[in-house]
């Protein structure tokens, strides 16, 4: 442990930051998720939530199983968001393009996280 | 396509004229002999039709152009092949701006008229304005000196009302005359050649429309759309601020004496008896249903059509009386010459949503399968259905069905256990779900959804309730609201403009309004804050004398993003095959550039579907002109298809409907661009022409 916090550089740090990031993002998801599920709407969000806290839980980890679990999250959301709007666009919009916002800054971290982990 | 230049160059010039103007009308102290009464209760109207029931080609003669309202122009030279090539032509600005008083509060809506050479119009403020319709150079304008006090919801004027005195020698003052209706409840005369005010209508020119009201509270009774005459006969409601108290102004209609102004009959629901002033120390009922919006008419048979509001107060009906109840949201015919109702329809029955009806009727001669036709008249409502009358009974041409509505809320033994469907038409959308909820991230959607989930929600007429919100979809911006809709008859076709957007209300019990000092008009307190635009209307009214106030969130927009919690689009326009009722096409109207989250425009060109207030007009060449989007732009449109051929950009909103005439040979479209408040669109004073390129130039 003392050599990865030695070696943890910028890249490192930014890593550590976004997967804070996402387990506060799922945070809110599972706890706004469950007030949903009680009051007997979706359980997308409660699902979605729980598997960005985990995915930012491994990633600050900095295992790489994080980035599938997020891929998987994205997936998932994709086709949930599907199949609830179809291909209107306006409706995909909040449902799906932060997720690839976010797709994109994981994959970025990528090189990172693959360094850090054969660290471990 | 504007320059500032050009722009100043204008206001330099107008700003000059008007000096002038001003100091002709001070010097003018004689009074030239005007028409007696005597002529004008001659019956002549048929031998000499006014210009309001039957305008020349190149005019646009009443509000909706005729008393008819067809918002359609037989004109033709600007067409769907050369519309690309529209320019502005002038522009005039009123120079009627919002001061200290009258930040936040702004929403002209004003729609010129256009008779023979000339262009009248009205200001926020009621300055009546005459302009040169082919230069847009001002010729007169008279300044009845509203007190900004007297700005009720919105400083609007609609629209002035033409009319000329039959018989009358040309010469004569106010043989022609302009007449509107103020924000401080004032109906005015003026000549339409020179402004001058008409001595012999009412006192010198003005008729106080507070006489039998009772109490005069500025902002509480005022007029915001234009009269109309009917067989001589000078018929107006007038807006009684929504929300105050059970004890508001009267709804009464009066009839004038066009040319004296003479108080003709007055129709008081609550007291059918009463043809004249209420006797010393009365008023007309109070709190019973008014018409805030334009009336048409059908100068042959002699009936005002007039759309109905509500009861006060808009929330809460559990002391309305009969007639009220009977009388409230319908569209009723009244005989100018009794003054007394024909027929009525009602479109909401026990109206607690505020679904007044907006729109002006249109008249049509419907078409029937065999090749007849029947006087009819269409009637839009903002829940968005459309129903086709016969207008000399009252009868419906299609099947109205009384569907089973929903019940509970607060009143469950008031509510009725049905509503009126229109079996011709409906611009509402299917009741929304879960899913339907929006924002811009899955965290503003997902607070959203738990909204609609904690709501009380039953579909169109869910109860008001207090103990949760209560989802009112459509709002009560519409469906179709006071632009109204277009009708071409040759064509065969409905051109209506709608709203998409629900409302988040809760009642307030007494006691948490008294906490919040919710506090009515008469108190001497409007609940707005001049800093910012005037909050909705109904976000936090007291409704005094009802055990609750009510508290609106119009358009239901998430806290901080300021985003609507609905996916849009937030309105559209329609074409409506008129023999049959079907759509015959349906677009989203406005583009997003305007819109974003935190109030920042997005300026993505992107046909979103916008919330829209302002209705459109047709001509025989195949175009529709439309502003009323709040992305600020002026369109046209295909009439067949739907498809945008053209659109500039106009310096404030475009919140008001535009008409197009004939001057001089050339083809004009006239927008007033003076912005809403309500609509969070640019306040301004503009009124803007556009036409085709001269030739040679």
């Amino acid at each position: 442990m003392a050599t990865n916090k030695a070696s943890r550089g910028v890249g490192g740090w930014f890593l550590l930051v976004f997967a804070i990031i996402l387990v506060i993002l799922g945070l809110i998801l599972a706890a706004g998720g469950i007030w949903l599920v009680t009051l007997g709407g979706s359980w997308y969000y409660l699902i979605a939530g729980l598997g960005l806290i985990i995915s930012g839980g491994l990633m600050a980890r900095d295992l790489l199983t994080g980035v599938w679990v997020y891929f998987l999250v994205l997936l998932g959301t994709l086709i949930w968001a599907l199949w609830e709007v179809g291909l209107s666009p306006w409706e995909l919009l909040p449902r799906v393009f932060g997720y690839i916002v976010l797709g994109v800054i994981v994959l970025a971290l990528l090189p990172t996280l693959k360094r850090r982990q054969a660290t471990i | 396509m504007f320059t500032s230049l050009r722009v100043l160059a204008y206001v330099v010039s107008l700003s000059l004229a008007t000096h002038a103007v001003a100091q002709n009308a001070e010097g003018e102290t004689e009074v030239p002999e005007e028409p007696t009464s005597s002529e004008a209760q001659t019956p002549t109207f048929s031998a000499t039709p006014q210009p309001s029931d039957d305008p020349a080609p190149g005019d646009w003669a009443a509000w909706g152009r005729e008393s008819g309202a067809s918002r359609h122009s037989p004109l033709d030279e600007i067409t769907p092949d050369n519309v690309s090539q529209l320019e502005v032509a002038w522009i005039y600005r009123t120079g009627d701006m919002p001061e200290e008083e009258g930040q936040g509060k702004y929403a002209p809506e004003t729609t010129p008229l256009k008779v023979g050479d000339n262009l009248y119009l009205c200001s926020a403020m009621n300055v009546m304005v005459s302009l040169d319709a082919r230069t847009g150079e001002e010729q007169w304008r008279h300044d009845p000196e509203v007190d900004p006090g007297a700005i009720p919801y919105s400083a609007s004027c609609r629209g002035v009302t033409y009319y000329e005195v039959p018989d009358a020698a040309d010469d004569q003052l106010c043989a022609t005359r302009i007449i509107e209706g103020t924000l401080d409840a004032r109906l005015i005369a003026v000549d339409a050649q020179t402004g001058e005010l008409c001595q012999g209508f009412g006192d010198g020119g003005t008729v106080d429309l507070w006489a039998g009201i009772g109490e005069k509270v500025p902002g509480w009774y005022s007029v915001t759309s234009p009269p109309v005459v009917v067989q001589g006969v000078l018929v107006t409601g007038a807006q009684v601020k929504d929300g105050q108290a059970e004890d508001a102004p009267s709804g009464v209609i009066r009839g004038y004496d066009v040319v004296t102004g003479e108080l003709e009959w007055a129709w008081d629901m609550g007291n059918p008896n009463l043809d004249g002033l209420p006797p010393e120390g009365e008023t007309y009922t109070r709190g019973t249903p008014n018409m805030w919006t334009t009336a048409s008419s059908d100068e042959e048979l002699g009936y005002v059509y007039l759309p109905m509001g509500n009861s006060s107060v808009d929330y809460w009906g559990g002391n309305r009386s009969e007639e009220e109840n009977e009388f409230s949201t319908s569209l009723v015919a009244i005989d100018v010459n009794t003054g007394e109702p024909v027929w009525h329809f009602q479109t909401v029955h026990y109206d607690v949503w505020d679904y007044d009806l907006g729109s002006q009727p249109t008249l049509v001669d419907f078409p029937r399968d065999d090749g007849s036709t029947v006087p009819a008249i269409i009637l839009p409502s903002k829940q968005g259905d459309i129903y086709v009358l016969n207008r000399e009974t009252g009868e419906s041409l299609f099947p109205v069905e009384e569907v089973e509505a929903p019940t509970g809320g607060v009143e469950p033994d008031n509510l009725s256990p049905t509503q009126p469907r229109s079996g011709y038409h409906s611009l509402a959308f299917p009741n929304l779900e879960e899913k339907d909820m929006w924002g811009m991230t899955p965290i503003d959607q997902l607070w959203c959804r738990i909204q609609f989930r904690r709501a009380s929600y039953k579909g169109m007429y869910t109860p008001p309730t207090v103990d949760q919100r209560f989802i009112q979809y459509p709002g009560y911006n519409g469906g179709n609201d006071w632009g109204s809709t277009a009708v071409d008859a040759e064509r065969g076709i409905i051109i209506a403009n709608y709203n998409d957007i629900p409302n988040f209300n809760r009642l307030i019990p007494r006691e948490e309004a008294e906490e919040r000092n919710l506090r009515p008009i008469y108190a001497g307190d409007d609940n707005t804050d001049s800093d910012t635009d005037g909050p909705a209307e109904g976000a936090g009214d007291p409704q005094v004398g009802a055990p609750y106030a009510i508290d609106v969130n119009a358009g239901w927009r998430a806290p901080v993003t300021g985003m609507p919690c609905t996916a849009p689009p937030y309105g559209g326009i329609r074409a409506i095959d008129l023999a049959s009722g079907e759509t015959l096409w349906d677009e989203p109207l406005g583009t997003a550039r305007k819109n974003g989250p935190f109030g920042i425009p997005s300026h993505m060109p992107f046909k979103i579907g916008t919330p829209n207030n302002g209705g459109p007009l047709l001509t025989a060449s195949g175009l529709i002109f439309i502003a009323a989007a709040t992305d600020d732009l002026i369109r046209a449109i295909d009439t067949e298809t739907g498809e945008v051929l053209w659109n500039d950009v106009l310096p404030a909103g475009g919140q008001a409907n535009p008409i197009t005439y004939e001057a001089n040979g050339r083809q004009y479209v006239v927008i007033g661009a003076g912005g809403h408040h309500f609509m969070e669109t640019p306040i301004g004073d503009y009124v803007i022409a556009y036409a085709l390129p001269e030739d040679g130039n």
